[in-house]
């Protein structure tokens, strides 16, 4: 491994001067590491200096009513066993469980997912179906940009240089899905997966594919097609054809077109069935 | 300023390590530096948990965890665990399971139990720590004797 030094600075200022104090390559950022030292294995990256994040004040969870802010250097281990996810966001705890084993998700985060911006992300696509935001802190101050803006493709996200995700903010607890398919349940990356989300406040759905290149993507032509909290039968059926028509699934090394195409039309049936049950209301 | 000095707690010593490199791995300092051969590297890249050792009393990577970023911190390897009553006691239940084919991958499994179970506590069913294992492979495939093993020291748990 290429040999950097490590600094671990203890506010918010001090991380950002450090991280404005080197040209863009010769910096990087350690949250939890997991995908950071892998890439320092593979020579993806080459910095002079890593800034760990380790002594903000960032491990963090807050519910306020519905709505939940994670602070974006939280272990994913911590947000997951959080006593309320499951029952209010259930879908954010199946995408959460999808990530590697317990002791990678004992060190990986939700904002070092967030940075990294990789498409088979399993936890962007359920933060676009909740609708979530990040916070971000940089040399200008603090900015609130949605999560689908801030994604744009691999590696490649809206942070402008020294800037930093500070948390990251689900505005209501809503029934919500998220199934994939692999090769193998655990310790794989997913070849398509679909999250899904109701809001009782405004009565629609939000649907996002993961899996596809470049990025996680909304879906709003299926978003359109579900009406109510029960969407089923044939109705149903045909947006889940339609779905499976979206140009974003081509094939790949992971799945064929084919078989990537009709795995997210039984993959959002199924995700669609989960979130109904959670959301109540008439059949 | 690099290399430098490493201040860490393993296996309840208070270590002053000399001249290790900011940027090597946890599971480097404990192989290489200190002699602790329990703690196997598999894969390097997070896919496996051979490595798994606890850091604050949190099973944890030690191949995707530089070693300076835990400084301070209190880490426990397969040579500590039966230090722990805990430990102890998913040492016995593999033992008694008989749970290794080869044995590479049981200082990480016993590593990821024995975390597992001391932040759950005895609550937790076996499906649910199941579940949570599922980041250990066994290359061996002896996953039946394992799943026993599970049992048992979740049955031994007060």
């Amino acid at each position: 491994m290429p040999e950097f030094d490590l600094i671990a600075p203890t506010s918010t200022e001090e991380a950002v001067a450090e991280l404005r104090s080197l040209p863009p390559d010769e910096v990087a950022v350690l949250a939890g590491g997991t995908d950071l030292l892998f890439d320092l294995d593979q020579g993806r990256a080459l910095p002079r200096r890593i800034v760990s994040l380790r002594n903000l004040p960032w491990r963090t969870l807050d519910w306020n009513g519905g709505a939940l802010t994670v602070g974006s250097t939280l272990p994913l281990r911590a947000l997951e066993t959080d006593p309320d996810l499951p029952r209010r966001m259930p879908g954010l705890y199946r995408a959460v469980r999808a990530v590697g084993g317990v002791a990678l998700r004992t060190r990986a985060t939700l904002g070092g997912n967030l940075a990294r911006s990789a498409p088979t992300s399993d936890l962007i696509p359920i933060l676009l179906a909740l609708d979530a935001a990040v916070e971000l802190v940089g040399p200008h101050g603090t900015r609130t940009v949605s999560v689908d803006r801030f994604v744009r493709s691999s590696r490649e996200t809206a942070l402008g240089r020294a800037e930093l995700i500070r948390s990251v903010r689900v505005p209501e607890s809503r029934p919500s899905a998220y199934v994939w398919q692999r090769v193998r349940p655990v310790n794989d990356i997913s070849q398509v997966s679909v999250a899904v989300a109701f809001s009782p406040s405004e009565g629609t759905w939000r649907v996002a594919l993961g899996g596809v290149r470049p990025r996680p993507v909304r879906v709003p032509e299926a978003e359109e097609g579900l009406v109510g909290p029960r969407p089923a039968g044939d109705r149903l059926s045909r947006v889940a054809d339609r779905i499976a028509r979206h140009p974003a699934l081509a094939g790949d090394r992971r799945a064929s077109d084919e078989y990537r195409r009709h795995l997210v039309a039984v993959l959002f049936a199924r995700a669609v069935g989960i979130a109904s049950d959670g959301a109540g209301g008439a059949p | 300023m690099n290399p430098r000095p490493l201040s860490v707690r393993v296996n309840g010593q208070a270590l002053r390590v000399e001249s290790v490199p900011d940027s090597e791995r946890l599971l480097d300092t404990i192989r290489w530096r200190l002699g602790l051969r329990g703690t196997k590297e598999g894969c390097r890249t997070g896919g496996c948990g051979a490595c798994t050792v606890l850091v604050d009393g949190r099973c944890t990577l030690s191949c995707l965890t530089l070693a300076r970023d835990v400084e301070g911190s209190e880490v426990v390897t397969i040579e500590g665990a039966a230090d722990d009553p805990v430990g102890r006691t998913v040492q016995a239940a593999f033992r008694d399971a008989g749970a290794l084919q080869c044995g590479y991958c049981t200082p990480g499994f016993v590593m990821a139990l024995t975390g597992l179970l001391k932040e759950r506590g005895g609550s937790t069913s076996v499906g649910q720590l199941l579940d949570d294992l599922g980041g250990n492979l066994c290359r061996c495939t002896g996953y039946v004797a394992i799943v026993r093993a599970v049992e048992i020291a979740r049955g031994r748990m007060p």
